[in-house]
């Protein structure tokens, strides 16, 4: 395929160079001094790329297709799209509709610059692949007529760009904004930065930059005299369970179904086993394959949704299972499996509040029909957030920051709910019980008020990894497998402190 | 910074265009061209290099 020699090249170029500089780049001063839009810095540094792109077209119009010139515009290229997807990832994920200014031809700015980047690269691919394998002459060249016309159009809208940069930005050492002024030739409305913008500690990923816990070997402090809440009243453990069915790994998670006293029970290796009442039978083992489909990071909550099995990994994505007798072809789920169990659904939990978080617990609130979970902090994210999802549809009914009631207090004015780690949780009765490995704590939230109503010490335990209930009683689950019997506190009465 | 940019891009056009024999001092000003560009965009997004996703 040798259709363009270099002369050939230049004119094609040359109308390349005209288009880039005349559309994108020519539009945005006009958006600029028509209808006020100043770039950000983002956007100024994507507009920028376009115009070293066209510098480079001219570099070739002048002096011939050199490898460096081509090296060049694909590094630019390259470039331009790793800053479009990086600018437009503050924007794509949100709702229909809404961007960031104003959209043209149905497109914001920021994604026609990765589209113009994009097209760049493939262009000079075809150039590229059209290019006769002349014996190369490096020499200037006049650029021609169209080449000309290029050379002009460029130094005057690269000019009025300079001269909107100067009113926008400023001189050096001042640069572009974040969340700039509108566009004024007014000078008493010119805004020039630096600090705001070299302001932040440098971050590969910013706010995404979360650790994993590992809800096996959660490291906290369980001494509930450290806590973030004063003088709790204390329930002490009044007898113990041991699970000696054969788990084959550490606990992670643990459920009781109230209609059947069977116990759910998931492990560190992606197990999902049915107990049955006396904790010493497994009725059905299977072990998911955790990065088949949608990816689960370990296991760490589980519940009986009536005869579905609900379990949820840390990165609150979940999977529905159901013992069934005819189940058929389930090597396509499970990595290993007793042949009595399918696989309904795995998906993911969509939250707003608790977005960046990990969760350890999973409850299910029979009487509104919906799951919950709550976050655990992490150094980046310091916050408790309750999150309840519709069984139907598995989407987000509600999600709160529980408060404190008046009858408990902060142990110091810095302390907040947000140190509690929960490992455990059992809704019942339109009450949330919760176990946090960290202080050893229980803490009784009221679904309806949002208010932590009470709190409990509970000595005694060890690396907490699930909660149920069973009467009158709550059975807290431990990593080894042991099963901590305490009383259920009864809600709405006195034993808060 | 994006002030000063755009000016060592004019004069990087202004030599393509009446001094064609200085193409490696032109060369050079587009290599701190990009240089600048570059380094400004990351001052924009220093504190999340990467796009806020999951990776």
């Amino acid at each position: 395929m040798t259709l363009l020699s270099q002369d050939r090249l230049r004119p094609v170029l040359a109308w390349v160079v005209i288009a880039l500089i005349g559309v994108p780049v020519g539009g945005a001063v006009w958006l600029g001094v028509v209808y006020g839009e100043s770039p950000c810095i983002l956007c100024w540094a994507q507009r920028t790329s376009m115009v070293l792109i066209a510098l480079v077209g001219l570099f070739v119009l002048r002096y011939g297709p050199r490898p460096r010139y081509i090296g060049m515009v694909v590094l630019l290229g390259t470039w331009g799209v790793y800053m479009a997807l990086r600018h437009s990832a503050l924007h794509l994920a949100r709702d229909v509709g809404q961007g960031f200014a104003a959209p043209y031809f149905g497109i914001h700015t920021y994604a026609w610059a990765g589209f113009i980047h994009f097209v760049v690269l493939v262009a000079v691919a075809v150039l590229l692949l059209l290019l006769r394998e002349d014996a190369p002459s490096y020499g200037p060249r006049e650029p021609g007529r169209v080449g000309r016309f290029a050379l002009v159009l460029f130094i005057v809208v690269v000019g009025a760009n300079t001269l909107q940069a100067f009113i926008t930005t400023g001189p050096p050492p001042f640069i572009g904004q974040a969340d700039p002024v509108r566009f004024s030739l007014d000078p008493r409305h010119w805004v020039w930065m630096y600090e705001d913008e070299v302001r932040g500690r440098i971050s590969l990923r910013g706010s995404w930059t979360v650790p994993r816990p590992d809800p096996a070997a959660v490291e906290v402090d369980a001494d509930p005299a450290n806590g973030p809440l004063a003088n709790l009243p204390v329930l002490e453990v009044q007898r113990r369970l041991t699970i000696t069915a054969p788990l084959g790994g550490t606990l992670t998670g643990f459920a009781r179904d109230p209609a059947t006293g069977r116990f759910l029970a998931v492990t560190d290796h992606h197990g999902v086993l049915v107990l049955d009442s006396t904790l010493s039978r497994v009725d059905h083992r299977v072990l998911l394959d955790h990065q088949y489909s949608i990816d689960l990071t370990p296991l760490a909550g589980a519940a009986f949704l009536g005869d579905t099995l609900a379990v949820l990994a840390t990165n609150k994505s979940y999977v529905l299972l159901r013992p069934d007798s005819a189940a058929d072809r389930e090597w396509r789920h499970f990595r290993e499996t007793d042949g009595g169990v399918t696989e309904l659904r795995r998906s993911r939990f969509a939250t707003e509040r608790a977005r960046q978080m990990y969760v350890l617990s999973l409850a299910y609130d029979r009487e509104a029909g919906e799951l919950i979970t709550v976050t655990v902090p992490s150094p980046r994210h310091r916050r408790m957030v309750v999150s309840r999802f519709a069984r139907e549809d598995r989407l987000l009914s509600s999600e709160f920051e529980p408060r404190l009631s008046a009858a408990l207090t902060p142990s110091d004015s810095g302390r907040t709910l947000a140190e509690y780690v929960v490992t455990g949780a059992v809704a019942v009765d339109g009450t949330l019980y919760t176990m946090s490995a960290a202080y050893s704590t229980l803490l009784v939230i009221d679904l309806d008020t949002k208010l932590v109503t009470a709190a409990y010490a509970v000595p005694g335990i060890e690396r907490p990894v699930g909660l149920a209930a069973h009467g009158s009683e709550l059975l807290v689950a431990q990593a080894d497998g042991r099963i901590a019997v305490i009383a259920r506190p009864e809600t709405g009465h006195g034993q808060s402190p | 910074m994006e002030f000063l940019t755009f000016l060592i891009i004019l004069a990087t056009a202004w030599l393509l265009w009446r001094r064609p024999e200085k193409e490696r001092l032109a060369f050079a000003l587009l290599i701190v061209s990009c240089i600048i560009m570059a380094v400004l965009f990351l001052i924009g997004t220093h504190t999340s290099l990467i796009p806020g996703l999951n990776l």
